[in-house]
């Protein structure tokens, strides 16, 4: 279970469309690049609602994907347009802590289903 | 020592011992202070406090008062003048919105625990204080604040916007408005979900400090709306004290938890039935339930309003007790969990980190 502090940003960076960065209030950094954002994407299309099986991986996106445009959707999630025309996702704060690709978080918690 | 010696600094310092109970920082470094005038022996300011609904504020007023004239010599009379602006929590301008201050829902996990006539006191009382409140009446199952409100002035849809309705001085929408009479809203989620949107955003708001939400029962699409189209200052959540209620509503709690919208707190309604023959008092529904859940939760109880058949009297007749009738018990009540809220609003809007997206 992540603390309240681990699931609230106090900073969150964009640089152009390839990186996100987001700096959390128990001080973990997170930095995240945009294909690897976009093949975690956690809605219905990219995975499967009855399985929960994922259907659309980094493998699948172009290499070159990129955000186009980010927003935060209320308190607790963002929402990025991205330059392949893929715009379903939400990603809750929980979900993008969740998925934080630094060394020590990698392999710490098994991705969930998003909110 | 000549009166005319007595400078700012000095007054400014008396007053830093001054705390906001809530805020737990001195009304100098929180930025209450205004116009300070010294006028010889004569000092005057204004604190400006951040909701009309303080319910402290007598309290730091003297306080305020003792502090100079304690701590600066040569003083001889201090002039208190008690303002308020509410502020908002630091969103990005880009949000929508933007003349509305703050957003409170009102919500509960079953219906029928008298969400509603919360809604409508809250927003009475609030606009009572002389706070420029609004009330949004998402229930799309039962909109009952048509009602409660008698709503002088319905809605009127104008050009590119809806112009609210008005009653005691709040600004009212309702999903009653939509359909004529008595016709109900059957609606699948998407419509459901256009209707609440372009209640938010469609809306000739103008500047409100308050803009309270009364939702629909349970944890459905109008709430995931909500929480997705506007940035939500808190949640107030309304139960009766009976277990099983309780225990339906913790999940509403829940709900607002998961999307980061902070629990402002929780109130118990239908909380003790006082007999108007012989004033005897019966729980019917059980007692204290909501406030033992409130600290397993570790959110504010905000407090109990009587079942009283006042209440619902006035709701019939579209008078909010809390006006119609302010000593009863029940109005009592009103004005006395709103100071509460009020003060909870202002903790969030201080704690509130912008959420905004900065380009490297």
């Amino acid at each position: 279970m992540l603390s309240p502090e681990a699931t609230t940003p106090v900073e969150i960076r964009k640089k152009g469309g390839e990186r996100l960065t987001i700096r959390w209030a128990d001080a973990h950094e997170s930095v995240y690049l945009a294909r690897t954002l976009r093949g975690r994407c956690p809605c219905a299309q990219c995975v499967s609602e009855t399985t929960g099986m994922r259907l659309v991986t980094e493998e699948h996106v172009r290499p070159d994907v990129s955000i186009a445009a980010a927003r935060p959707v209320g308190n607790y999630a963002l929402h990025f347009d991205w330059s392949d025309g893929h715009t379903t996702g939400i990603y809750s704060f929980e979900y993008l802590r969740r998925i934080c690709p630094c060394p020590a978080c990698v392999g710490a918690d098994a991705e969930r289903p998003p909110l | 020592m000549s009166a005319g010696q007595i400078r700012e600094p000095q007054v400014l310092d008396a007053l830093r011992s001054v705390m906001d109970p809530d805020l737990h920082r001195d009304i100098v470094s929180l930025g209450f202070i205004r116009n300070l005038v010294i006028e010889g022996d004569t000092v005057s300011f204004d604190v400006n406090l951040t909701t009309p609904a303080c319910p402290v504020k007598d309290r730091l007023r003297e306080q305020a008062r003792q502090a100079v004239l304690q701590g600066v010599p040569g003083i001889r009379d201090v002039r208190v003048t008690m303002t308020a602006e509410v502020r908002r929590p630091q969103a990005p301008d880009t949000s929508a919105l933007k003349t509305v201050r703050n957003i409170v829902a009102v919500g509960s996990g079953k219906g029928g625990v008298g969400k509603s006539t919360v809604a409508a006191n809250l927003a009475a009382a609030l606009a009572k204080t002389g706070a420029a409140v609004g009330l949004l009446d998402a229930d799309i199952y039962g909109p009952s604040i048509p009602i409660m409100m008698k709503a002088g002035r319905p809605a009127e849809p104008r050009e590119h916007f809806i112009e609210p309705g008005e009653a005691y001085g709040v600004k009212l929408m309702s999903m009653g408005y939509l359909t004529p009479g008595d016709q109900p809203l059957i609606w699948r989620g998407p419509m459901a979900h256009k209707a609440v949107q372009q209640s938010l955003l469609g809306v000739n708001w103008g500047e409100l400090d308050y803009l309270v939400v009364d939702m629909p029962p349970g944890t459905g699409d109008v709430h995931l709306t909500l929480v997705q189209t506007v940035p939500v200052t808190g949640a107030l959540i309304v139960s009766t004290p009976q277990d099983v209620g309780l225990q339906i509503s913790m999940k509403t709690l829940r709900m607002f938890q998961q999307t980061k919208v902070p629990v402002l707190g929780i109130v118990e309604n239908m909380s003790t039935y006082v007999c108007p023959h012989c004033g005897g008092r019966d729980d019917l529904f059980g007692h204290g339930g909501a406030r033992e859940a409130a600290n397993r939760f570790g959110v504010p109880f905000l407090g109990e309003i009587p079942l009283d058949a006042a209440i619902r009297r006035y709701s019939d007749d579209g008078r909010p007790v809390v006006l119609a009738e302010p000593d009863s018990p029940s109005g009592a009540a009103f004005t006395e969990i709103t100071g509460r809220l009020a003060q909870q609003v202002s903790i969030q809007a201080f704690k509130h980190i912008a959420l905004t997206i900065v380009e490297e």
